[in-house]
């Protein structure tokens, strides 16, 4: 035992900061005088923790928690690059049953943080957008693949740059992202052309639009359809966020800028 | 060897009807009492009682003394119905003295039935409503704010401990006038202060309604002009090149609506 104790002990030599992911409020006191820096990732700061990195996704894959993690904690000053960081994690369920080690560099960087916590839209809006896209690339439309693009905040240029394909189902209602009965909605719509339009606190604001914007110039990996092209420009001329479901590979990608900053396979989820 | 059925009969005839009678009564109340008691509890179990009392202090308190609010509730009310077999079976049993004192026992006790059950269903919304409160400004990091939850809570139980009283007939008169003089007060404070808020509330509906512009819709309103991108309950937020107007709705609703079409 006592080399794997030795193991254990290298492991967390000169950290620089411990990353807790989703403590309990007991499990972070322990930490707290401990003279390391302590940053806790978690949903929600239940342990009213002084160094706090919200968790938007609950992100089932423990690599991308900790890039997640890494990532807010270097957007919000608390670490740079070069920095030996401990992750406290949980990887089956249950309490936190792992220790990793990570050296924070520049290529864990991706701009999904960013995505989340600087976007017009708030992050909740994000998260609820991309669960319901997510399900969606799960379960598909009677068993097949379908695709959709939502267009979240700043949604009166959006509008503005984009014509109906049809009526609008949501014309004078009030429908949220993250109502219980946006699922079934969105998924009997998702059957018709066009893009979702999202605004900034969530509401539903159109279906079937066709989207306007400029696309010279706008740079998307190879392979990627109209569906894509459209979703990335229009985030470039206005300052919303797009979030795309492929039909074709049926992947969710999100589109920032004009740029491709995450991609999740939803069947991992 | 029938000298003892005969003794037995004897004693048996020498007990007045009254007595049998008081006996029976006794123990159908007491099956009922224990019944009721069973009953209730399972009933607030059912109703899903415990899960949403947890951790109010009542329950804490009670949890210490190895017991729950539930049980405590369920005891009352076979207690109750004890009580009251109690003074029937005396009744029945014609024990004529204290007469005087049972009746007024026996008229005192619903009240203080429903007094202690008041109170004790006060204390628990009370604590509820603390921790409700308490949860809902746990996002404002507002120190100042502590100072709400425990005032919502003693309104609470100042309000049910009122009913108890009337309830077992203690004079509440100043403490009524004390209740009224505090609640004209707050619902004086609560006006002044949200007078804007609820004016723009009230034009919000209008607004979420009927829908005069929709996001995405150039406007002017309130002498700023461009485009909606969002429109809620209290507020309206217009956009121009790069500046966010956020108009609240009461200001939307007095100076009137410019749709700009082109």
């Amino acid at each position: 035992m006592a080399s794997l104790t030795d193991h254990l002990a290298d492991l967390v030599a000169d950290v620089d900061a411990t990353l807790l992911f989703s403590p309990t409020s007991s499990f972070h006191e322990r930490f707290a005088d401990d003279g390391v820096e302590v940053v806790v990732v978690a949903p929600d700061n239940d342990v009213d923790a002084e160094t706090f990195v919200e968790l938007p996704l609950p992100f089932d894959n423990v690599k991308d928690r900790i890039r997640f993690g890494i990532e807010g904690a270097m957007d919000e000053g608390l670490l740079a690059e070069g920095d030996e960081v401990a992750c406290v994690a949980s990887v089956f369920d249950g309490g936190s049953d792992a220790v990793i080690r990570v050296t924070v560099d520049e290529g864990i960087h991706t701009g999904i943080y960013d995505l989340f916590t600087n976007s017009r839209a708030e992050p909740s809006v994000i998260r609820d957008v991309f669960e319901v896209a997510i399900e969606l690339g799960q379960k598909g439309q009677k068993g097949k693949p379908v695709g959709a693009l939502f267009v979240v905040g700043d949604a009166g240029k959006v509008m503005n740059k984009s014509r109906p394909l049809s009526y609008n189902p949501f014309e004078k209602s009030h429908v949220h992202v993250g109502d219980p009965i946006v699922n079934v909605m969105l998924k009997e719509f998702s059957r018709l052309d066009g893009a979702f339009v999202v605004s900034d606190s969530g509401k539903i604001v159109s279906a079937y639009r066709y989207l306007e914007p400029a696309a010279e110039g706008v740079d998307i990996p190879k392979g990627l359809g109209a569906r894509h092209m459209s979703g990335a420009a229009i985030t470039r001329d206005t300052n919303s966020t797009s979030i795309v479901l492929s039909e074709s590979d049926g992947l969710v990608r999100a589109f920032k800028a004009g740029e491709l900053v995450l991609e999740i396979d939803p069947e991992e989820y | 060897m029938s000298a003892i059925p005969t003794a037995l009969r004897e004693i048996l005839v020498a007990v007045p009807y009254r007595i049998w009678l008081a006996l029976l009564v006794l123990v159908v109340g007491l099956v009922s009492a224990y019944l009721t008691g069973v009953i209730n509890r399972r009933l607030l179990e059912r109703a899903g009682v415990p899960e949403v009392i947890e951790g109010t202090a009542f329950e804490r308190t009670a949890r210490e003394f190895d017991t729950s609010t539930v049980r405590i509730v369920a005891k009352l009310s076979s207690y109750f119905i004890l009580a009251v077999t109690v003074i029937v079976a005396l009744t029945v049993a014609d024990v004529n003295y204290l007469e005087q004192f049972w009746s007024g026992v026996a008229a005192f006790l619903p009240r203080l039935f429903v007094a202690v059950l008041v109170l004790i269903v006060g204390i628990v919304v009370g604590d509820k409503t603390e921790l409700l409160v308490a949860e809902r400004l746990r996002g404002i990091k507002l120190p100042e704010l502590g100072v709400l939850p425990t005032l919502v809570k003693y309104s609470v139980v100042y309000v049910a401990a009122l009913i108890a009283l009337g309830q077992v007939g203690v004079q509440t008169l100043a403490l009524i006038v004390l209740l009224a003089a505090y609640a004209f007060a707050v619902v004086l404070f609560a006006a002044l202060a949200t007078k804007d808020l609820v004016a723009s509330a009230a034009a919000g509906v209008f607004l979420l309604l009927r829908q005069p512009y929709g996001i995405g819709d150039e406007v002017r309103v309130a002498g700023e002009r461009g485009v909606v991108q969002e429109v809620d309950l209290f507020v309206t937020h217009i956009e121009t090149d790069g500046e966010e107007h956020v108009i609240p709705n009461h200001a939307v609703f007095r100076d009137g609506i410019v749709l700009i079409r082109e």
